[in-house]
């Protein structure tokens, strides 16, 4: 068996939320509630262990509260895990929150350059993408309004037509297909289609069955932050379904 | 390896790092009628008020008082406000610290640059300052840079410290502002050093600051050149400062997003 290229790999991971009753974020808070502070742990994801390798789209599928936007932002680095390790390989991309870093005084154009230059694009690589990103979000007439004018359909088109030309070897998406009207989200699927058969790694988090079998040949069940079954996406989707369903 | 990374991290997030340091340095004064001018005439009032309130008031008896001020008074604000606008630097920018990755340093950094940039640009008023005053500008200014970049070390070295301590105790920033009112008299700005009394000379010494607006005065009002020795040891140790700052930072950083 040839050993295959790991785009994610997730070894004994553990996160937990510490939830406290009333968060003290004063000194005074701090000192009255000197040992009496109600404080919850929470769980999360319990010992996950889950290899991607490079070219694999895989999906997560699990109900609300389950962990998955949290193994999302664990693989993205905005949180880190309480235990166990997260290494990703590549340059990697998240669709988590769209928009990060807009302004709305500013032209859709230049939020083009301040969105793309927080996922790390440098001037060059901007103006190189920013006619295609335009073109993507089919935004062509609104570019140089600011956008407080945009309606918020116009506003997640744009975003999201950033975020999918950032050309990142590894795309986290969090089921911002919601955005935008059928023919949209219908160009989205399509290009990240495209990116897949490019040998793009995906990981890609819905509740919609339908685009879930239309991008992924894998998908992982998180349930109670744990795996609860990892295969092919059919058979997945078969047990979910008998369960959740 | 770790320390390696966060240069090609940076590198890699230049573009984002440049237009945080050009919005903060715009942004500023953007929505008020003088616009950037602010930034000249905020020191000169000030520098107006000490001016008149020390030589007429308290009676004391330094050549070109004025020019004695605005030497230490300029890199004193450029300390002040880094260190105040850094503090707040992660808390303000919560909204996409939780919403993306990118390097954190980044926003500490930026606050210290574009304050820096604002330094550079509002110092033409002393060198027109010494020139208009006769004292004229010497041979020691050649040595200037090399204060203006430790001063901006010990600084980087601070905003890492309190813009990752801010995070989880917000207090910092209040009580930062009581503390730079205390700091601006224990750094030899409206007095000279050699007035300190001798038996209290070495505490005062023990802050780098000290040092900094010393030497600025030293070089610039004095035009003389400082004892290098002494330059490079006060190098040395604000570089000390900056990488303790960063690996606190290292340390807090891993729980920003879910603190804010």
């Amino acid at each position: 068996m040839g050993k295959k290229i790991y785009a994610i790999k997730v070894e004994n991971m553990s996160k937990n939320f510490v939830i406290y009753g009333d968060k003290a974020n004063t000194l005074k808070e701090k000192i009255i509630r000197l040992g009496k502070s109600k404080k919850e742990v929470k769980e999360v994801l319990k010992n996950i262990n889950l290899t991607i390798n490079k070219g694999e789209s895989v999906a997560l599928i699990g109900v609300n509260g389950s962990g998955k936007s949290t193994l999302l932002k664990l693989m993205t680095k905005i949180i880190y895990p309480t235990s166990g390790k997260v290494s990703i390989n590549g340059k990697l991309t998240s669709l988590l929150e769209l928009g990060a870093g807009f302004h709305q005084d500013f032209s859709g154009r230049e939020n083009i350059y301040f969105n793309a230059s927080i996922f790390g694009l440098s001037r060059d690589e901007i103006d190189k993408r920013v006619d295609e990103i335009i073109k993507f979000s089919e935004l062509e007439e609104y570019i140089d309004n600011p956008i407080r004018t945009y309606s918020s359909g116009m506003y997640m088109r744009l975003a999201f037509s950033v975020a999918i030309n950032v050309d990142a070897d590894i795309l986290l998406i969090d089921e911002i297909l919601a955005v935008g009207d059928q023919h949209f989200q219908d160009k989205c699927l399509n290009k990240m289609l495209e990116l897949k058969k490019q040998g793009k790694t995906m990981v890609f988090v819905s509740h919609s069955v339908s685009s879930v079998k239309f991008l992924c040949d894998r998908a992982v069940w998180l349930n109670n932050g744990k795996i609860q079954m990892d295969g092919k996406t059919d058979d997945v989707l078969k047990e979910y379904e008998k369960v959740c369903g | 390896m770790v320390n390696m990374q966060i240069f090609s991290e940076l590198y890699r997030y230049r573009e984002f790092l440049k237009t945080s340091i050009k919005k903060e340095f715009r942004g500023k004064y953007k929505k008020s009628f003088l616009g950037v001018f602010w930034s000249f005439l905020n020191p000169l009032f000030q520098l107006l008020i000490y001016a008149l309130v020390f030589p007429f008031i308290l009676k004391n008896n330094v050549d070109n008082y004025v020019i004695f001020l605005i030497v230490a008074l300029m890199p004193w604000n450029f300390f002040n406000m880094t260190i105040l606008q850094s503090a707040a630097s992660i808390v303000t920018n919560g909204g996409i610290i939780k919403k993306v990755y990118f390097p954190r340093e980044i926003l500490p950094i930026s606050t210290t640059t574009s304050n820096l940039l604002n330094f550079l640009i509002t110092g033409i008023i002393v060198f027109v300052a010494l020139l208009i005053s006769g004292i004229g500008i010497g041979i020691s200014i050649f040595v200037l840079p090399i204060i203006i970049i430790i001063q901006y070390v010990l600084q980087l070295g601070l905003a890492f410290i309190f813009s990752a301590i801010t995070v989880y105790v917000r207090d910092v920033e209040y009580l930062l502002n009581v503390f730079m009112m205390l700091m601006f008299y224990l750094c030899p700005i409206v007095y000279s050093a050699d007035m300190i009394p001798a038996n209290f000379l070495p505490l005062f010494k023990l802050n780098p600051m000290f040092h900094i607006i010393n030497y600025y005065r030293v070089i610039l009002y004095d035009k003389q050149i400082p004892n290098m020795g002494n330059v490079f040891i006060l190098f040395m140790i604000c570089l000390l400062i900056l990488i303790l700052g960063y690996l606190i930072f290292q340390k807090c950083k891993k729980r920003f997003a879910e603190e804010l």
